[in-house]
């Protein structure tokens, strides 16, 4: 199903990009973040039209965050992956807006949940998060059971009216 | 962890006299709910109002706005956005009002207690009068919990109200930590790009660097 566009995958950008089988369904490409334009601009042509989701993955072991385009054709009726790696330490990636429109939420909502800064969107405001001001949440190196227990939990809530005393006296509020 | 589970709920009477009785057995009968809908619970309300349970054979239905209501809902897991606007609904109810915690989620987090947007004490942010634990609770339990709830009201017992507006310092201070916190919980995190560069200044600098 995939060979069609494997062959001219491999002979209009042989050197810059691997490609590989994952499944049936779904081709993988990796390739350079200075290339994914180039490549998503080609396969848009190449009838994938539909960009299904931008993900980002933190591969902290190896410092390096990955973000995967998923591209989806209505005519052939299978995916490719488009994968790219970016330095950990500064992750930074440019905007595909100019391609597909509606990825400026989903590249918001990765600046939101990882870090990673997209040049050229115009809004990368925060999305879902309120008055957020740890590290990305969805980082490996943020640890959500200890930000749960430091900020929610009553004894993290931390301050001396939530000792026994206060408790006492607030049950035993005499009411009018 | 020894005061994680410590449930605020055990209230002093209220002084009663033939007018509190008369206006309780009254109110306990004409309650109208405001269902906080964010959470799984919400679920489980649909066959409580209808024909299978019917709650308005207790004289409970639904209403549309928090100014017109008695009784809020809150129907499960409450993350610090929407915890936001329960307050506000909540402080937008007329007197007597009262709240209902359905499920594990607002007693103390239930299966989202390590989870970085939901907080797991709603007793710490608004006085809660009856909580039904269970995950989800199903509509028996519900209508049990209602029940009881009016029992407590005719007795004079549900007075979250007066508990609020008596300590609303304490129930501020506890939101404030929560919605207003001037610095970070943990790690504090430094925006690499708070400049928001572009993309061609971003490629000078990195082959600049790589030249270095």
């Amino acid at each position: 199903m995939y060979d069609h566009i494997f062959k001219r995958a491999q002979s209009l950008h042989g050197d810059k990009i691997t490609c590989e089988k994952k499944h049936p369904q779904q081709l993988e490409i990796k390739t350079d973040r200075h290339y994914v334009m180039n490549l998503l601009s080609w396969l848009k042509t190449e009838s994938y039209v539909h960009l299904a989701f931008i993900s980002c993955i933190d591969w902290i072991e190896e410092n390096q965050f990955e973000l995967v385009y998923h591209v989806y054709s209505y005519e052939e009726k299978n995916h490719i992956l488009v994968k790219t790696r970016l330095d950990r330490d500064r992750p930074w990636m440019h905007s595909i807006i100019d391609v597909w429109g509606h990825a400026q939420p989903y590249e918001q909502e990765i600046h939101e949940m990882f870090g990673v800064y997209f040049p050229g969107n115009p809004d990368l405001s925060g999305l879902f998060l309120h008055n957020w001001k740890d590290l990305p949440p969805m980082r490996k190196d943020f640890n959500p059971k200890d930000y749960s227990l430091a900020l929610y939990s009553l004894k993290g809530m931390g301050h001396e009216a939530l000792d026994m005393d206060f408790i006492q006296e607030i049950t035993e509020l005499e009411v009018e | 962890m020894e005061h994680d589970n410590i449930y605020l709920t055990n209230l002093r009477d209220e002084k009663q006299n033939m007018w509190t009785g008369l206006a309780n057995y009254f109110r306990k009968r004409s309650m109208w709910m405001l269902y906080y809908c964010t959470g799984c619970g919400a679920i489980e309300l649909p066959p409580t109002m209808t024909s299978r349970y019917d709650m308005e054979r207790l004289g409970m239905g639904p209403m549309a706005t928090p100014r017109q209501a008695d009784l809020l809902l809150i129907t499960g897991y409450l993350s610090v956005k929407t915890l936001k606007r329960v307050i506000w609904s909540y402080e937008q109810m007329q007197e007597p009002k009262y709240v209902v915690g359905f499920g594990s989620c607002p007693i103390n987090g239930g299966i989202y207690w390590d989870a970085y947007p939901v907080i797991n004490h709603l007793e710490a942010f608004m006085p809660v009068d009856m909580s039904i634990a269970g995950c989800m609770p199903r509509p028996q339990a519900i209508i049990d919990a209602f029940e009881k709830l009016m029992d407590e009201i005719q007795q004079g017992k549900a007075v979250g109200y007066k508990r609020y507006r008596k300590h609303y310092d304490w129930y501020k201070r506890n939101q404030d930590l929560v919605l207003n916190r001037q610095s970070a919980v943990l790690t504090p995190y430094v925006d690499p790009f708070a400049s928001m560069p572009t993309a061609a200044e971003l490629m000078a600098q990195e082959s600049e660097d790589s030249h270095v």
